[in-house]
């Protein structure tokens, strides 16, 4: 029996336990580095009284090592803000929020970069701000951004690889536990850093196929 | 018939920090009447147009559609206050506007930029919108180019369809900011031709204008400014065949070959 199939095929299903984990928390992280990565792009941007807030914050999602970051949001925000009570929701935590420090310049860098004159079209017309910001400025700049997202989305995944030091059980906590059990590394890192590789691959694949579609579709050139 | 101007403009001022660009304008626009304004690059044509629609708030002065004040309201007291942008938002739907840079949005299609206003702004279901905006789209004849994005016409096309969508709005005037300006000289005719169409359809229009053909041929009245104030105004046989001012001559010596 060789060590592949001793090694990483008879321990597949914990791997793919692993594996699972890992996309799910991510998954999860992406969307608050979207969610967070806007709305303190927006406070920076529009709400003057709470823009010192929104860069500070900022700053030390950008300027904190993710390492630290993740060690601070599990054992200090439990004591400050009685929260986060698991160490999954802390992975998720902390890497989402790093990354919406990120997330935040991207998104202010593509607002920016749209002509003041689509959105005086759309105010000469009579629309709202709100709406000139939803119809008009947002898709523009989801579209011009889309290839940092992705590329953020991938250190996401890179990252995730650290949660595993606060015992959440993802793909790298999986691999790690095997080798601890059978001290036979090389086979099942391998895999691992190979399942890594696909992820990201798939990911950064998809995200560019779908921006290049949609540029293409609006006659608009490749970034 | 009703003698309202379709738009006053009364004592119009306007400051940027120290720079003083508007320095009291008052003229009127009559209905279906096309008004050309010309000068120099720098003497406030823009800032003028956007004071209008209230793109820049005035500083001073007032501006009347169809009677009715612009932006602010004189209370009780006499004092000037600037109204809400909900109330500002409903006059600008009166009012299309034509910029030199086209400014379609390149996510939506051809059809998808003129509908885009009156469906979301003016509440018309999709069916409606559509039918309206083929109707606009076959006034600038571009009725084929419906689907299309507008990264996919030439400069003249875009131009026609932002004309396109400011008409879609229904509004009692259209501006425009030299609408031709940053079109290669082959593409200018068609752009000029559509307005003209427009003018002869009675729409009441104001245009900056550097082509001095059309502003003498197309317009009822035209307005010369210079720093800030009116130099001259008249109808274009006066302005273009024997102007007052000294510095409109001089302008119209290096614009007129
Ligand atoms: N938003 C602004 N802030 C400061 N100065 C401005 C602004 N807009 C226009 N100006 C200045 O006002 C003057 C008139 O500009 P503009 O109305 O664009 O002239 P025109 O359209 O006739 O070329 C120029 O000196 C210009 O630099
Ligand atoms: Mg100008």
């Amino acid at each position: 029996m060789s060590n592949w199939e001793r090694l990483v095929w008879n321990q597949r299903g914990v791997l793919l336990q692993g594996l699972a984990v890992t996309v799910e928390v991510c998954l999860i992280a992406f969307a608050v580095a979207i969610v967070g990565g806007l709305t303190l792009c927006l406070i920076r941007m529009h709400v003057r009284p709470l823009r010192p807030v929104a860069i500070v914050l900022i700053e030390f999602f950008r300027a904190t090592p993710i390492f630290v970051q993740l060690m601070w949001v599990t054992y200090v925000w439990p004591e400050l803000f009685g929260w986060p009570n698991s160490f999954f929701t802390a992975g998720w935590l902390a890497l989402g929020l790093q990354s919406s420090g990120y997330l935040a310049e991207t998104f202010r860098a593509g607002i920016e970069g749209i002509a003041r004159g689509h959105r005086e079209a759309g105010y000469a017309l009579g629309m709202p701000p709100l709406l000139v910001f939803r119809r008009i400025v947002m898709p523009q700049t989801l579209l011009t951004v889309a290839p940092s997202i992705v590329n953020q989305f991938t250190v996401i995944v890179k990252s995730s690889t650290l949660i595993s030091v606060i015992t959440v059980q993802d793909l790298m906590f999986q691999a790690m536990k095997l080798v601890n059990v059978w001290y036979e590394p090389i086979e099942i890192l391998t895999v691992t850093a190979a399942l890594y590789i696909l992820f990201v691959f798939l990911v950064s694949t998809a995200g560019k196929l779908l921006a290049d579609r949609l540029r293409r579709r609006y006659g608009l050139a490749a970034a | 018939m009703d003698a309202t101007p379709a738009i006053r403009v009364v004592d119009l001022r306007k400051s940027f920090g120290t720079l003083e660009v508007l320095k009291g304008v008052s003229f009127d626009v009559d209905r279906g009447s096309v008004v050309s304004m010309i000068g120099a690059s720098g003497s406030g044509k823009s800032t003028l147009l956007r004071c209008i629609n209230f793109l820049e708030t005035p500083s001073g002065g007032e501006v009347y559609i169809d009677g009715e004040p612009m932006g602010f309201r004189t209370d009780a007291t006499g004092q000037r206050r600037l109204q809400p942008l909900s109330e500002i938002n409903r006059m600008r739907r009166d009012l299309g506007m034509v910029f030199q840079q086209f400014n379609l949005w390149p996510h939506m299609t051809v059809l998808g930029n003129v509908i885009e206003a009156p469906m979301r702004v003016r509440g018309m279901n999709r069916k409606r919108a559509a039918a309206l905006g083929e109707e606009c789209l076959a006034r600038v004849h571009l009725s084929e180019k419906a689907r299309e994005y507008p990264a996919r016409l030439s400069g003249g096309q875009q131009q026609r369809v932002a004309i396109a969508r400011a008409l879609a709005m229904q509004p009692k005037a259209m501006l425009f900011d030299e609408p031709t300006s940053s079109l290669d000289p082959e593409l200018t005719d068609e752009v000029l031709a559509v307005m003209r169409e427009l003018a002869g359809d009675g729409t009441t229009m104001i245009v900056v204008t550097h082509e001095m053909g059309f502003a003498r041929d197309a317009s009822d009245r035209v307005l010369f400014l210079h720093n800030g104030l009116i130099e001259e105004e008249g109808p274009p046989e006066q302005v273009f065949g024997a102007p007052r001012s000294e510095r409109c001559r001089q302008f119209l010596s290096k614009h007129l070959q």
